[in-house]
């Protein structure tokens, strides 16, 4: 007797069919359940681009398959075009998978401790195969993504899509939205280089002016993990970036894209009746079906996008600073661009006032808008105020990130910013990039850079020159520029650069300098 | 939807030859980017040692007589200095331990007498190991220099017999010109604490409080004083040989160097004490 009996169905029916036959049928009833319901011919006939039978087969993946339930099975022509969409939401998802996927991948790499961390950059940069691709891709991925989610609800506000049924829908998008901004601005910190300790504390800075003193601090002090940044913020930081937020980020836009199934797509403004909302009752003959039209297009999309952001990767590098110092703090630190508004916004005055009440309360009425602005029409003849706030708002937002930037009301030596031209702190600048051979051992007056030997160090003279002449500051003269070049050691030049003037009122004389050592290997020029 | 596809599989090529082309050169660029951060790692550390060790160790690591010894120098290159200090490992090993944990208790028989602090952080120091390690990159970077340079760089056995700790001995006739050669020497290297730093009570008169040779006479009438000296002479032979029989109040034990009967002549001591005689 047996103890188990090996039953394989196949056999059975290869006995009864025939060999050819039912393999035939085992290959048809993989196919279906594949495709979640479609037959061989189906796809056939689908990529042939033939007329779907009736009933439409085309339909059944989206009814039976999980990953397309989340899919209309077709597309009003209205909103097939580029306008109104111009395809904003569909890349915020798509750009959220290839962080997903480079991050994952950038993990592998990556320990979330301050001793580690910057080692771990290097690592990625110097030692793991595709490292610099991967990490160029996730990083700028990341700034397009928060541009492109940005100019979604943008779009959104302008068409007026988020008027009734749709308010819901907007509010989780600009959920959306500080998610998007809170995953971009948590991945600064974690390459633990000077541009993310000081953009992260500039911005975590903001959160101690809520009153009262003790929630701020309280606040602050979660958000660090200690009264400076250091292992805990860092872990912290970290786990915010590959846990909390991109979990929230796919339950929100699980939500998001469950909302526009049951809504449908809004239509342009002016193509339904004031106050209606037909987006749900789209005639036969305005219908673009998802299989095969738009199915295709989208894949064509998802390999194009990807190509084009691995061949902007070629030009694009992510940068690097120096190994993160709190004691250092560089000139011209700022907050990611997207955060410049507020950083300029705190410009304006006080901390709790501009820093918290205003961005709250803009964002709460954000978040609000639809159940506020009530207005049935959405043509834009009909809601000029509101546009005229809409785009006042983006003229808002480009001027005050420009305040936010270094060169609106920053205090500092203008000695010491003629120096940061030629040597700044946040990027390799023209000195480091010279060329180590032209610069010559010697001293050189920046005035007669015509003089000097070598063409490198005319240009780099004729530039300090420039910016020593731009220098003005009242009761000082004579502005002079110096830069010394003395050998250091084998293949290393000490240069300093020495600013010198005589005080008005005194006679003095004075004196700014700064010291730079360069390698003749240090090769600036790789775009880290 | 002909253009998709013929579009798509065309893009689908350009991201095989983009990937292709990366990866070719990938090797290269790995290494390139190797090469240049060893190199920034040499400029940090040229930064670092600028602000952390020149005070000390001299602007170009030659050392300052009396106070450290030099970095920039032959032996630390060829093997010397490692088999003098008994340590087997690398030379990168002995600068990035000798950096990193400092010197507790000051050399025995050098004329180096002040501990090197700490550095790293890991041992309660001011710096983290990146910057430890390129401290290390930029002193292994003097190498070609210093070997091509030679030189001598241990100090020079006595020239006779040495004197000893016997401090009633008979001293020649001393010379104050040839004692401040060696007060001042590498051999000596007495000037470093006792006339530039605050590391040993100062020969010359400064203030209420007068010089070294009038202070020596003082001393041993003094109720407080330890040792066993007679004479003004015997008390500064005495603390030249002796350092530890009194210690003047304010200063520590065992800062100085105890082995100078062993490495001065009673010729050379005899000029010292002349030298230290024109300081009333």
């Amino acid at each position: 007797m047996a103890i188990f009996k090996l039953h394989l169905p196949i056999l059975d029916e290869i006995k009864q069919k025939g060999l050819r036959p039912a393999l035939r049928d085992k290959k048809e009833d993989i196919v279906t359940r594949v495709t979640a319901g479609l037959s061989t011919e189906d796809v056939r006939s689908m990529l042939r681009d033939d007329p779907p039978g009736r009933p439409n087969p085309r339909l059944k993946p989206h009814s039976e398959g999980f990953w397309l339930h989340m899919k209309p099975t077709y597309y009003n022509n209205l909103v097939d075009g580029v306008y109104p969409t111009f395809r904003l939401g569909w890349l915020s998802t798509f750009f959220f998978l290839i962080e997903i996927v480079t991050g994952v991948l950038l993990m592998v790499y990556y320990t979330p401790s301050p001793e580690f961390a910057y080692t771990n950059m290097l690592t990625i940069l110097s030692n793991v195969p595709f490292g610099r691709l991967i990490r160029d891709v996730h990083r700028l991925g990341a700034e397009l993504m928060v541009a492109i989610v940005m100019l979604h609800a943008l779009r959104t506000f302008l068409t007026g899509s988020y008027k009734k049924p749709r308010q819901f829908t907007w509010a989780t998008g600009i959920i959306l939205l500080l998610v998007t901004w809170l995953l971009s601005f948590s991945g600064y910190l974690l390459p633990w280089d000077q541009l993310s300790l000081w953009a992260v504390t500039i911005g975590v800075s903001m959160v101690e002016a809520i009153p009262p003193e003790v929630v701020g601090r309280t606040v602050n002090l979660l958000f660090r993990g200690a009264p400076e940044f250091g292992a805990n913020g860092l872990l912290r930081w970290y786990l915010l970036h590959v846990v909390a937020l991109p979990l929230a980020g796919i339950i929100f836009v699980g939500v998001h894209y469950y909302k526009v199934v049951l809504h449908g797509h809004s239509l342009p403004p002016e193509a339904e009746e004031i106050g209606e909302d037909t987006a749900r009752r789209v005639p036969t003959d305005s219908r673009t079906y998802f299989f095969p039209h738009i199915a295709t297009r989208e894949l064509f999309y998802v390999v194009a996008v990807t190509a084009l952001i691995v061949i902007g990767a070629l030009f694009y590098h992510a940068p690097l600073e120096p190994h993160a110092d709190p004691l250092v703090t560089p000139l011209h630190s700022t907050a990611p661009w997207y955060f410049l508004w507020l950083q300029g916004m705190l410009k304006l005055g006080d901390k709790v006032i501009f820093g918290l009440i205003v961005p709250g309360v803009l964002i709460g009425g954000l978040l609000v808008l639809p159940y506020i602005e009530v207005g049935p029409s959405r043509r834009y003849g009909h809601r000029r105020i509101g546009l005229t706030a809409g785009l006042g708002l983006v003229f808002a937002f480009g001027v005050l990130s420009y305040m936010g930037s270094p060169w609106y009301a920053v205090q500092t030596s203008p000695e010491q910013e003629a120096i940061a031209e030629l040597l700044p702190q946040t990027h390799p600048g023209p000195l480091r990039l010279a060329d180590w051979n032209g610069l010559d051992i010697g001293t050189y007056e920046a005035s007669a850079y015509a003089q000097a030997p070598t063409g490198t160090l005319r240009s780099v003279l004729a530039e300090f020159e420039h910016s020593v002449e731009a220098i003005d500051v009242p009761e000082r003269s004579d502005y002079q520029g110096v830069i010394v070049i003395e050998d250091w050691q084998t293949n290393l030049k000490k240069l300093t650069l020495r600013i010198l003037w005589t005080d008005d009122a005194s006679g003095d004389p004075g004196e700014y300098s700064q010291t730079v050592y360069l390698h003749k290997d240090s090769n600036y020029g790789q775009g880290e | 939807m002909r253009w998709h596809i013929a579009l798509g599989t065309l893009f689908v090529l350009i991201l095989v030859a983009v990937f292709g082309y990366i990866a070719v050169g990938e090797q290269t660029r790995m290494q390139s980017f190797t090469d240049a951060y060893d190199a920034r790692q040499i400029e940090t550390g040229a930064a670092l040692f600028e602000t952390h060790c020149r005070t000390c160790h001299g602007p170009q690591g030659k050392g300052i007589i009396g106070v450290a010894p030099a970095i920039n120098a032959a032996d630390m290159f060829n093997g010397e200095r490692l088999a003098a200090a008994g340590f087997s490992g690398t030379l990168t090993d002995y600068l990035e331990g000798t950096i990193s944990a400092g010197r507790p208790i000051p050399s025995a028989g050098t004329s180096y007498p002040q501990r090197m602090p700490t550095w790293s952080q890991e041992f309660g120091g001011p710096l983290r190991k990146d910057q430890v390690n390129s401290l290390v990159a930029f002193i292994e970077n003097w190498q070609d220099r210093a070997l091509a340079e030679g030189g001598e760089a241990t100090a020079p056995a006595p020239a006779g017999e040495p004197i000893g700790t016997d401090i009633a001995v008979n001293l020649p006739p001393g010379d104050a010109a040839r004692g401040e050669q060696l007060a001042q020497s590498a051999q000596g290297g007495c000037s470093a604490c006792h006339e530039l730093a605050a590391v040993g009570p100062a020969w010359a008169a400064s203030g209420d409080v007068p010089g070294i040779a009038t202070r020596a006479g003082e001393r041993i009438q003094e109720a407080d004083y330890t040792g066993s000296a007679t004479t003004a002479q015997q008390y500064l032979i005495e603390s030249i040989v002796l350092p530890n029989a009194f210690v003047e109040p304010g200063y520590q034990p065992s800062i100085m160097p105890q082995d100078f009967g062993q490495r001065l002549t009673a010729q050379q001591v005899a000029d010292l004490i002349a030298y230290m005689d024109t300081k009333p």
